[in-house]
């Protein structure tokens, strides 16, 4: 698009050049050449069947079939984790193994699954089963014959009392001499099993009410819980017995049983047959038990097989679906024989595409190779920076404003050093500094290790920031040695302080002060203002003013990073009439300020620098008297005030006129050649006339012009403030600091007891570590951010682009569902 | 005086350490632009800010007065 300028070009500093392309690739060679793109990871497909529907695509028979496999992978998966068993984390390299044969594979292993889950549950509800039995007829044999006596004799009672009474409950299993002979046997039915604990009472009540206390029921607690054969829970459950008296009651009996799901089995009279049953039913539970642990055995077997492949098939599956999802994308020729496939990529990738299209061609055995051709557009091509793991974290930072547009200045290059400096000014502390750092090298040392780990959302977070912390915490310590605050302690390192009592006795320390004996303390801030009454005026005018001279400098980088764009894209306009006018306006004024505040320190003069400013534009005509800093100060006013003034004109008027006259001629010489691109068959893309035949509406851009222009004048203002910020987090750190060192860590000293300096230490450690170690990082972190995202890059970025996301299998290996 | 040895000092430091970045590790034309640039941004950022605080305290205005107390 054009030549950077002056020098050669800077890596970061712009977009990669990129290149709409063609591919048409053969049918045969179609899956293998996607398959290698995907591995090269430098191609972006365009989706040339966007109009379809999922359905009406090419190969949505291939994805349904990758549905379902990712569909059993997914059942595996969760087969394992009910086992307990991880997937094996080893990647295997495979070329070998068929989609189809896969498929056919996992089919089979699925059925097979299925059905040993199915078998085994059945042999599980039998074992219970056989269990409970097993435990009624232990239980039942110790109150069973007890439990009939007293039955018969009570339902002997019962029917002596009704004798003769001709009442429904007629017993049938009661022989009629039974009316007239006590002594003959009583035939009762009985029912045994086992009931929930909890339904127990309700079990009983229900039971008198609905045979009218007809029978006889007794209970007995079994001590440990039970399994239930038919929700496989252990439940607390009690032994029954119920003796009833005829075929109405046995219903009622039975229907209340089963609305209590209380499982009944068949316990025999005598005891010998009791204790025969008890043998054949453990017999039978130890067979049972054998088979169900052999089954358990085959199917844990069977998914330590499927686990140590499970990794291979799931990345393959995977990839197998993503090829087909972007084979969807292309678009068949008019021969029908090709696939055409139209994207993105780098111009420095061209050789290794079509390296890559090559070995595709021969891997699969194609008859004809595929074509690698250049289409020229004026869509906006993505926008591609080539980070490394360090840079990458502050590109991010970035891109989460807005992404570049395409080849236009990258803020990025900048704010590598500008962002973890601004923290640092902010943060000042060489202590907290050298904390923070041992943090993030912690993080930074063990990278390989985390890399590969699934972490938690914050900790995720802070990782992909080990870089961007490690710069904030050297920077740290840096202005932490300038501010002199070693956890708010100053320190005399560099040289002896400049201030010294003005008497030996140092009477008047505390009335008129010290005084500057000395150099100046060559590096930082004096140690002997720390503690000091006037050590507040003092900061605050220094960090106040530093605040403006920093902000001032930031801004001008800004606006120079403007006329490189404008440089680069060849747009004149924006330098002569945007560039130069911005320039003048900012320095003349917030310039100007900066200049007269090194002049004021370097003089020591005693001027009152916001008088001058404000009376530079109230009564710009007045003489300066004591506020005079240099001569000829009144005169040089008078110049930049109007050059400021005339700035504003200059920003908004010329460039609409500029304008219409540049579309004018454009338009001129556009009516004869709209003809040529007719005949041309492989310009397909239509939207090239879109920018030409756009209206040029003038009002439009008047108020456009206007709108830049007031956001430009107002914002000098209120930009240059906003750096006020850097004062502002400054004082707030130091004076936390100073609080908790003076009020907590010293107070607690003063005590000299050892449980209260503890007590002290630990909490000056908590406080530390969570407010300022964490709160202030981040509050600083937030600031600085601020700061880049709209007073640094308002003055030149336009962040309108689209970034760059190659076909890459990488990609989808994070991507975890 | 103090201040142009030790703006001297910086200048000197940068260009140190720009030529360790270029012998030590050269990886082409634009990278090498690139990490040049970032070194002279650290170095300027840093002088800037030295520079401020010791111009600040050349010629004070107002001196330390101690509190009471100490």
């Amino acid at each position: 698009m054009g030549d950077g300028g002056c020098c050669q070009t800077m890596d970061l500093l712009r977009s990669e050049p990129m290149q709409l392309a063609q591919l048409i690739i053969p049918i045969e060679s179609a899956h293998c050449a996607v398959s290698y793109l995907g591995d090269l990871g430098l191609f972006q497909f365009k989706d040339l069947n966007a109009d379809k529907s999922p359905f009406q695509r090419t190969y949505a028979a291939q994805m349904k079939r990758c549905g379902e496999m990712a569909r059993k992978l997914r059942f595996f998966r969760e087969q394992m984790k009910k086992e307990g068993l991880l997937p094996s984390t080893k990647s295997y390299r495979s070329n070998d193994l068929d989609m189809d044969m896969l498929e056919a594979k996992l089919g089979e292993l699925e059925t097979e699954l299925i059905e040993i889950n199915a078998n085994s549950e059945k042999l599980q509800s039998t074992y219970a089963e056989l269990l409970e039995y097993k435990i009624v007829l232990q239980k039942a044999g110790e109150f069973f014959p007890l439990a009939q006596r007293s039955a018969t004799a009570q339902q002997r009672e019962f029917e002596a009392q009704h004798m003769g009474d001709g009442s429904i409950d007629s017993p049938l299993l009661l022989e009629q001499e039974m009316i007239t002979d006590p002594s003959k046997q009583v035939k009762l039915g009985s029912f045994t099993g086992l009931v929930p604990r909890e339904k127990s009472i309700a079990f009983e009540r229900i039971l008198f009410r609905a045979t009218r206390g007809n029978v006889f029921l007794k209970q007995a607690v079994i001590e440990d819980p039970v399994i239930d054969p038919i929700s496989g829970e252990k439940v607390d459950k009690n032994v029954f017995v119920i003796f009833y008296s005829g075929e109405r009651t046995k219903n009622k009996i039975l229907k209340i049983c089963e609305a209590f799901r209380a499982n009944r089995y068949p316990v025999a009279d005598d005891m010998a047959r009791q204790y025969q049953m008890i043998r054949e039913v453990s017999e039978k539970l130890s067979e049972l038990k054998t088979t169900i642990d052999v089954g358990l055995l085959h199917r844990a077997n069977m998914l330590q097989t499927i686990g140590s492949q499970f990794e291979l098939w799931n990345i393959m599956v995977k990839k197998e679906k993503y090829i087909y999802h972007v084979l969807n994308m292309l678009s068949f020729d008019v021969t029908k024989k090709c696939l055409v496939a139209e994207g993105w990529c780098p111009v420095f990738a061209t050789s290794q595409i079509q390296k890559v299209l090559q070995r595709a061609t021969l891997d699969c055995n194609s008859q004809v190779g595929a074509i690698f051709h250049v289409l020229h557009t004026e869509e906006f091509p993505p926008t591609y920076f080539r980070t490394n793991k360090f840079t990458n974290a502050f590109q991010e930072i970035v891109d989460a404003y807005g992404v570049a547009k395409y080849q236009e200045a990258n803020p990025g290059v900048y704010t590598i050093i500008t962002f973890p400096f601004l923290f640092a000014v902010m943060f000042g502390d060489w202590g907290h500094g050298i904390c923070l750092l041992l943090a993030t090298l912690y993080f930074v040392m063990q990278e390989k290790k985390f890399s590969g780990q699934k972490l938690g959302d914050i900790t995720e977070m802070i990782f992909g920031g080990r870089y961007i912390i490690m710069m904030m915490a050297v920077f740290s310590i840096y202005t932490g040695f300038i501010y002199n605050e070693f956890f708010s302690v100053p320190f005399e390192l560099f040289g002896p302080s400049a201030y010294q009592c003005k008497q030996l006795s140092c009477r008047d320390a505390t009335t008129s002060g010290l005084v500057k004996v000395g150099p100046t303390y060559p590096f930082g801030v004096d140690p002997k203002w720390h503690g000091t009454r006037t050590e507040l005026p003092f900061l605050n005018s220094l960090k106040m003013k530093m605040s403006i001279l920093l902000g001032v400098a930031q801004m001008n980088l800004g606006i120079v990073l403007s006329y490189y764009n404008a440089k680069f894209f060849k747009n004149d306009l924006n330098i002569w009439y945007q560039f130069v006018p911005q320039m003048i306006f900012l320095n003349s004024l917030f310039g100007y300020l900066s200049l007269l505040i090194i002049i004021k320190w370097c003089t020591g003069s005693q001027a009152d620098l916001y008088h001058v400013m404000i009376y530079m534009f109230l009564s710009p005509t007045d003489d300066l008297r004591e506020n005079q800093l240099f001569v000829g100060q009144k005169f040089l006013q008078i110049i930049l005030l109007l050059l400021a003034i005339a700035a504003v004109p200059w920003m908004l008027f010329p460039k609409p006129f500029l304008l219409k006259k540049q579309h004018e001629e454009r338009h001129q010489g556009r009516s004869y050649a709209l003809l040529h691109n007719i005949d041309d068959p492989l310009e397909t893309d239509l939207h090239e006339d879109s920018h030409d035949h756009k209206e040029f509406e003038f009002g439009e851009v008047i108020v456009h012009q206007l709108i830049h222009t007031i956001e430009f004048v107002l914002g000098a203002v209120s930009n240059t403030a906003s750096y006020l910020r850097l004062w502002a987090l400054s004082l707030a750190h130091s004076e936390l600091s100073s609080v908790f060192y003076d009020k907590v860590l010293l107070l607690a000293w003063g005590f000299n007891s050892i449980i209260v300096l503890i007590v002290g230490i630990i909490i000056f450690v908590c406080a530390t570590v969570g407010v300022l170690l964490v709160m202030e990082t981040l509050s600083a972190f937030l600031h600085a951010l601020r700061l880049h995202w709209v007073e640094f890059q308002n003055k030149f970025y336009e962040g309108d682009g689209y970034k760059f996301f190659p076909f890459s299998f990488t990609s989808i290996q994070d991507d975890e569902e | 005086m103090g201040f142009l040895v030790t703006t001297l000092i910086f200048v000197v430091v940068g260009v140190v350490a720009s030529l360790c970045a270029r012998i030590c590790c050269d990886v082409g034309p634009s990278t090498n632009l690139l990490r040049l640039t970032l070194i002279v941004t650290a170095i300027s950022c840093c002088w800037m800010m030295w520079a401020i605080v010791y111009l600040a305290q050349m010629k004070p205005l107002i001196v330390p007065i101690l509190s009471e107390g100490e």
